[in-house]
């Protein structure tokens, strides 16, 4: 009797077992031509854009569901981003260029069908200036004085001066509900921003269709967008995948359709595999060491172009970047239509780098292997930050490179807010670190002198390039100042207070069925509502344009 | 109730020690957990957030609001990533982790016992011998690497198991029992990795209590009444063996939680783990410290519910 019970419990386990294993084997079923699974690490805590936080992954989301008056075009190379309509049908500046007047797309509608207007407009401005909500993008709102309703679909924004970036500043945001958040006074909209989520109405291409906290956000075709053709599909998931490898793992075992996020050491188990297509885009990151001049080993340029010498920088992209990454030579990155091509990086020279170290008077008079220059040693610590894997092998070829000429880099890895707070205190002597390049070319508060204690972590200053940061960011058309640029370009070459180290690139893979897919370094999804399975027949409805 | 009362007053203390330390630990770290990491946010947008976070204040003005905001309300403070409550993030993470956590007990307690079983039927055979040599290698082998291995065989190979996550895309989709069944076909892979290791020495131990209650005059009684082998040790043996098996549950769920933290990160299971691994990366205080006193919690809880219950097995516990 007992016997036959443990038997049958065994028996029960084994059927139970089989089924849940058999469930996990189920993947293999006919695919939904209308949805797509993407899996991506973002965190999307509210819809409300002025209280999140400011990552690239949330906004690829958000802009799905709202947009912006214009929108910012992905191609750079040319010249400064085009602005395409978007839910602006048209604009025009006055004759002084501190008026714009903007005529909002009559088909522009919220989910909930009514329709998009200028007092949306103006909301949204008085949102994103109010100290309360500190928007962590409220600068670029600073010069914009006034937004004046002129009529329902016509709005008036009034500047206090004439700038290049003026349409990027009306741009910058997308546009608010007013009739869905009026209600909520600005002083409470950090306190809970879940009540967003209760009261979410959207003018995109898509609209929020379910969401579980932290994991999974369904996003469904909003019928209200103003081009009624799009989106193609009718759904997308997007999966938080938080870990790098796993959403490899999940892409290779059919779990996913796109992964964005993909590392360059994972890329190979990716390429070439059989229905799966890896693209790598230029994410306008740059990656660099800065050189703290305040210290007594970096403050002649003769010594900083010596270590850029010593320094293998191509042996340190094929090692760490496989290929998906290239050897930088300028912050303005090669794909930027200011970038100046006649700019080559210094090259790898390890004799001539000692000749130069030399001629600074850099010698090793103790002969313990290390140089010396008035009785100080080339010894200093070259930091990066904790859990920056690219950028810890980085500094460790580094120091091996410098080692080789006689000087003494001691790798440390410091925690990101820690260092952070060091490079902008002077408190460091040398440090990799990497930033995104601005299509707004303002290099001010990178390397102006009046920035030091701010993103001038070199603590570099020189009169010249003061003036051309200044003359730039005064020309009301960027492509006239090109000269300045290529200029600057080349004083930052040649007084190196950063090394460049690479130009970096996104890595994202998906089904190759799936069509249109174009990720660019302003989205990995900027044309999601393009995209569609091949298999699926899309063909535009009869009433599109 | 004399042991409960001390040992819920042990707890409270502890409980306080536990948070003073992770406070002071984290709020006094070098570096500015509101510092912005891209370029083009002003430094002032840093000071704005830091007012209305409370961080302009004195440290221990902020510990004193901070500890009254949670002795009083159980208000740990807003996320400083995602301005939600603290609070409401653990407990979202929280089913997950007390779901994987309590199926990877599960799971440590019937391979554990039963591998002890069979190695006790016939100690210092080969099958004793495996038994061993296999429990040491699985406590000796990192959880993250098994998992690793685990996804990639067993996942991505073989296609045995989902290779992350908790659930299927779009699962709300699914009926009651497929929800149960797409979880479970999540679930068993991780909480599997997870029990591994504990496992081990649960075989260990049961395979020497076993093999000790054979020789000892109970065991030999029920031998000679004809019971079978099979119920001589599950039932007479494993009732020897049960109150040290529940004080190695009462060990075990520290090490559970820390190593879900592992488990989730590489299954991607959205428990308190990455939750903690993500506020982690990202300095975000209020929910590390609501996550360290849940695991505090947690594990406070456990030990005590294990001396509980092996008070109870064994009353000579009260007595000393």
């Amino acid at each position: 009797m007992y016997d036959d019970s443990v038997l049958s419990l065994r028996r029960l386990a084994v059927a139970g077992l089989a089924a849940v294993v058999g469930w996990g084997c189920s993947s293999e079923t006919p695919r939904d031509t209308t949805q797509v699974r993407v899996g991506l690490r973002f965190d999307y805590p509210t819809p409300n854009e002025l209280i999140a936080p400011p990552t690239l992954a949330y906004a690829a989301i958000n802009n799905q569901l709202f947009l912006s008056l214009m929108e910012e075009q992905g191609d750079f190379r040319a010249g400064p981003p085009a602005w395409a309509a978007s839910l602006a049908e048209g604009w025009e500046f006055s004759d002084d260029r501190l008026q714009l007047t903007v005529r909002l797309s009559p088909d522009a509608k919220w989910s909930d069908g009514r329709p998009v207007t200028a007092e949306d407009v103006r909301f949204t401005w008085l949102a994103q200036t109010d100290a309360s909500i500190a928007w962590s993008y409220a600068q670029y709102k600073g010069a914009i004085v006034d937004v004046e309703v002129i009529d329902s679909h016509t709005a008036r924004f009034h500047f206090n001066a004439d700038l290049p970036t003026a349409l990027a500043d009306v741009s910058t945001g997308t546009i608010l509900p007013r009739h869905a958040w009026e209600p909520r006074p600005f002083g409470e909209w950090r306190s809970d921003p879940g009540w967003f989520f209760e009261h979410l109405v959207t003018n995109g291409p898509f609209r929020l269709e379910s969401r579980t906290a932290g994991r999974e956000l369904v996003l469904g075709r909003n019928p209200n967008h103003l081009e009624p053709e799009l989106p193609r599909l009718e759904r997308v998931i997007l999966r938080a995948v938080p870990d790098s490898t796993a959403l490899t793992n999940q892409l290779l075992a059919g779990e996913l359709d796109f992964a964005y996020g993909i590392t360059a050491a994972d890329a190979n188990r990716i390429d070439g595999r059989p229905g799966l297509r890896l693209t790598a885009y230029s994410n306008r990151q740059y990656t660099f060491v800065v050189w703290n001049t305040r210290k007594q080993w970096f403050e002649d340029a003769a010594t900083r172009r010596a270590l850029a010498l010593a320094i293998d920088r191509q042996a340190i992209v094929d090692t760490i970047w496989h290929g998906y990454a290239e050897v930088g030579s300028s912050p303005i990155i090669s794909g930027v239509w200011a970038h100046d091509p006649e700019l080559e990086p210094w090259p790898h020279d390890p004799a001539a780098a000692r000749t130069a170290l030399a001629e600074a008077g850099w010698i090793d008079n103790d002969g313990d292997g290390i140089l010396e220059r008035g009785g100080v040693p080339f010894r200093f610590e070259l930091a990066t930050y904790i859990g920056a894997s690219a950028r810890w092998d980085a500094v460790q070829m580094i120091q091996a490179d410098l080692s080789a000429v006689g000087v003494d880099a001691q790798p440390r890895r410091v925690d990101a807010n820690a260092l952070n707070s060091r490079l902008q205190e002077q408190d460091f002597d040398a440090a990799a670190s990497g930033f995104a390049i601005d299509t707004s070319l303002d290099f001010r508060p990178l390397f102006h002198s009046e920035e030091v204690g701010g993103l001038n972590w070199a603590a570099y200053a020189n009169p010249e390039l003061d003036r051309l940061i200044d003359s730039f960011a005064n020309r009301p058309d960027p492509l006239a100042g090109r000269d300045d640029l290529h200029r600057l370009q080349r004083i930052l070459h040649d007084d190196q207070p950063i090394l460049v180290l690479w130009e970096s690139m996104s890595l994202a893979a998906f089904d190759e069925e799936l069509e249109s897919v174009a990720p660019n370094a302003l989205s990995p999804l900027v044309n999601l509502k393009e995209w569609a399975w091949r298999e699926s027949g899309w063909r535009p409805p009869p009433s599109s344009s | 109730m004399g042991l409960a009362r001390v040992r819920l007053a042990a707890a409270a203390v502890l409980f306080l020690i536990v948070l003073t330390l992770t406070f002071a630990a984290v709020t006094l770290a070098p570096g500015d957990p509101l510092a912005p990491t891209d370029p083009r946010i002003p430094p002032e947008q840093a000071e704005r957030l830091r007012a209305l976070y409370g961080l302009d204040q004195p440290l221990p003005a902020q510990y004193l609001r901070w500890l009254g905001a949670v002795a009083l309300s159980w208000d740990w403070g807003q996320s400083y990533q995602t301005g939600r409550p603290a609070a409401d993030l653990l407990l979202e993470s929280l089913p997950p982790t007390l779901l994987l956590a309590g199926s990877a007990l599960l799971a440590q307690y019937v391979l554990g016992i039963g591998l002890g079983l069979l190695a006790a039927r016939r100690p210092n055979s080969w099958l004793d011998l495996g038994v061993r040599a296999a429990s040491l290698l699985v406590y000796a082998l990192p959880t993250f690497w098994v998992g690793l291995m685990a996804v990639l065989v067993l996942g991505v190979g073989l296609g045995l198991a989902p290779t992350g996550g908790m659930t299927s895309a779009a699962a709300f989709e699914l009926g009651p029992l497929a929800t149960v069944l797409d979880v479970l076909a999540h679930l068993w892979l991780p909480a599997l990795v997870l029990g591994l290791s504990m496992a081990g020495d649960i075989a260990r131990y049961t395979r020497t209590s076993l093999i000790e209650f054979q020789s000892t005059e109970a065991g030999r009684a029920a031998r000679a009444r004809g019971l079978s082998d099979t119920r001589i040790l599950l039932v007479h043996g494993l009732s020897h063996a049960g109150p040290r098996l529940v004080q190695m549950a009462a060990v075990s769920a520290p090490l559970l939680l820390s190593g879900a933290i592992v488990a989730e990160a590489v299954f991607s299971w959205p428990g308190m783990g990455s939750t903690t691994l993500q506020a982690i990366q990202a300095r975000d205080v209020p929910v590390v410290l609501a996550a360290t006193a849940y695991g505090a919690v947690l594990v406070i809880a456990a030990s005590l519910a294990a001396d509980l219950l092996l008070a109870r097995l064994d009353p000579r516990i009260v007595a000393e």
